[in-house]
């Protein structure tokens, strides 16, 4: 169901003006009107607590609007059939002969190498959203409307040439037509409105292409981790009662839906999402039947396994605990309403689906929603890495456990630990931002950034930026934490003073993944700051937030003090209470 | 009669969320500074989403004030609306 306008123009009205702005640009070659409405409103649901304000062009100049466009936190570009060439919208006679189609596809041509060219340099300052065209073509061609011609084929296929090689580039977003196409089935070009103000959509058509753009602004980061239930879910019967040769997932058994889910499931390991298995059940049959049947979710994807005939709530504690992440970045997929119910009310923050197993066509679309939940920009080294460490963490802790208080130090010396540490700051690496935008519990504030927000920050000369990857014996864990500031000269009275040569580093975002704990990482990284930076304080911008338990933790135990905004450590102060150091430390140009 | 007056004032309210309710029934284009062309459109797009009817641009000329509108709805809508007809 689309939004209307009447209750877009509620929704941006309602609004407080005293919010925070979020600045985004529409460039398009129409007159944006209802799209813009339409646009911010659905900004407006996605980013509560901010002031969208949506920046429009020039008409007929999607060119130069691309040219101009600077100071957004991001753009929507929407590109429709005219911006290609006038003679494919209404509002221009060109003419529409037979003989006039090859230079037609000429002059596409040309507007597609000017675009590619001009959201190619766009694309390197500000995180773009593109749409290509929605509407159908004009009676254009000279075949009837039911037989392709070669001409719309030709037109077509070089747009989507155009847009594979723009999906390419780094902050560039494309908007899929296939998602398109299920919000906004009915009729979409107005052509009364065309005419008359230059605006070629109907209100459903705006409003659901608004909705769809609006998600792509925000591009919500994905959920970590899935846990599944085994029988009905992960595959047809109860492993109990049909035994290990009972259960199934394929077509002859008309269970072939089960063997979708564990394709996608298999999908989502590979790029990264953790998978675990909550089941009530015998742990040896389970054994059994994932080494004799050969699942396609195989039981290397999976951490940890959760068989037994307690309450799933409990289940799902423990893999939340071997995780180390909190209940709202899961996903809970089972068969028993009962069971969800339960584990719902022990962690309010899961998302928690029932898996239909009686009808396929539901099931279908709960594996559409899974992608939606899961998807993410890019897959990433990190990506391929986090269930392996998060087994290897298991070690190290049991390792941790048998060491005696005072020899941990000795422990972590080791095992062989070594951490890399760059302060490159571009090009803009996207995993920094991911982490800085992903991580809960070792985070100073809870901050998040936009991409342009992000990289205008770290332009500026005084910007320091951090990036550590890690690796020990028990293998490599990736790039875990990012650190970000001001170097600031101050005077004894600790304001900022040109003249004085004391200087201190104000954090204003530190993040570490919680892949990276127990091993005190932290200390090595303060460590570091105060030898490479030649900084005598540290200021942190700590806020306290509902999960940053562990960072509130470290700062306490660091400066002997409780954590407070804008709270202080000395080189002085650090050297008294940090541990010896237990890792070699090196730099790299990139980390 | 009185709904379809209380709907349209509602349209007036949402494109021009200044203008107190009061002088919603006596307002028209010239009288308000905000009715541009570009809130003309909006409000006529209202009134159409509102209404479920498609306005021509011959007509669409005419509507400028809340009279006209309303003369208009009651006089060409209501004469085709299923449910009026009953």
């Amino acid at each position: 169901m689309t939004m209307k306008l009447a209750e877009a123009l509620k929704v941006v009205q309602s609004v407080p003006s005293h919010a925070p702005p979020l600045q985004v640009a529409l460039l398009c070659g129409f007159t944006p009107l209802h799209l813009e409405t339409f646009l911010r409103a659905h900004l407006c649901k996605l980013f509560p607590g901010r002031s969208p304000n949506v920046e429009t062009g020039l008409y007929g100049d999607l060119i130069g609007n691309l040219q101009r466009v600077a100071g957004v936190s991001a753009a929507v570009v929407v590109i429709e059939w005219p911006d290609l060439d006038p003679r494919l919208g209404l509002r221009r006679l060109g003419g529409w002969e037979p003989s006039q189609l090859q230079d037609i596809l000429g002059e596409v041509n040309r507007s597609c190498d000017l675009l590619q060219s001009n959201v190619a340099a766009a694309a390197q300052n500000i995180p773009l959203v593109l749409c290509f065209p929605t509407l159908p073509l004009v009676p254009v061609s000279f075949t009837a409307l039911s037989r392709a011609s070669e001409f719309t084929l030709e037109l077509r296929s070089r747009v989507a040439s155009l847009s594979a090689a723009l999906s390419h580039l780094p902050g560039v977003r494309i908007v899929d037509p296939q998602r398109l196409d299920a919000l906004s089935s009915s009729r979409r070009l107005d052509v009364n409105s065309d005419l008359s103000a230059g605006f070629p959509y109907t209100l459903s058509h705006a409003s659901a292409l608004a909705e769809v753009l609006a998600g792509l602004v925000l591009n919500p980061q994905a959920k970590k981790g899935l846990i599944t239930d085994l029988d009905d879910t992960l595959w047809r019967g109860i492993l109990g009662e049909v035994g290990v040769q009972g259960i199934s997932w394929d077509l002859d058994n008309h269970s072939q839906i089960h063997a979708l889910y564990q394709q996608l499931l298999h999908s989502l390991a590979a790029s990264g999402t953790l998978i675990a298995v909550a089941s009530k059940n015998v742990r040896s049959l389970v054994e059994e039947a994932f080494a004799a049947r050969d699942p396609i979710l195989c039981e290397t994807d999976i951490f940890p396994f959760e068989v037994h005939w307690g309450a799933k709530s409990e289940s799902v504690a423990r893999i939340l605990g071997a995780w180390n992440i909190a209940a709202d970045d899961v996903v809970c997929v089972d068969d028993s309403p009962m069971d969800l119910a339960e584990i719902k009310a022990a962690h309010p923050g899961a998302e928690c689906v029932l898996f239909p197993r009686e009808n396929p066509q539901a099931a279908y679309e709960l594996l559409e929603r899974l992608r939606d939940w899961f998807g993410k920009d890019r897959i990433s080294q990190e990506d391929g890495l986090r269930a392996a460490s998060l087994r290897a963490n298991v070690e190290l802790q049991h390792g941790m456990e048998q060491a005696s208080p005072g020899t941990v130090g000795d422990f972590l010396r080791q095992i062989d630990g070594k951490l890399t540490l760059s302060s490159q700051k571009l090009p803009l690496d996207s995993r920094s931002l991911e982490l800085v935008n992903k991580t809960n519990q070792f985070n100073l504030n809870g901050r998040r950034f936009q991409e342009a927000e992000w990289q205008n920050w770290l332009n500026a000369p005084d910007a320091v930026f951090v990036a550590a990857s890690y690796r020990d014996k028990y293998g490599p864990l990736g790039k875990i934490a990012v650190i970000a500031g001001d170097l600031l000269n101050v005077n004894v009275n600790g304001l900022n003073s040109d003249s004085s040569g004391k200087r201190r580093l104000r954090i204003r975002t530190w993040v570490m993944s919680c892949r990276a704990f127990s091993r005190l990482i932290e200390y090595e990284c303060v460590r570091w700051l105060f030898a490479k930076l030649d900084v005598e304080e540290l200021e942190f911008d700590f806020l306290p937030t509902a999960r940053n338990t562990p960072m509130q933790n470290f700062l306490q135990q660091v400066r002997n003090a409780p954590a407070e905004p804008h709270c202080r450590l000395s080189r002085a102060q650090f050297l008294q209470s940090c541990p010896t150091s237990s890792h070699v430390v090196e730099e790299s140009p990139n980390g | 009669m009185a709904e379809l007056e209380s709907r349209l004032a509602n349209c007036f309210a949402t494109a021009f969320p200044e203008l107190d309710p009061q002088e919603i029934p006596s307002v028209s284009m010239g009288s308000l500074a905000s009715w541009d062309s570009l809130a003309g459109i909006t409000l006529l797009s209202l009134i159409e989403e509102e209404f479920g009817l498609g306005i021509s641009p011959d007509d669409a000329a005419g509507l400028v004030s809340f009279d006209l509108i309303l003369h208009y709805l009651q006089k060409d809508y209501l004469q085709v609306s299923p449910e009026d007809s009953k």
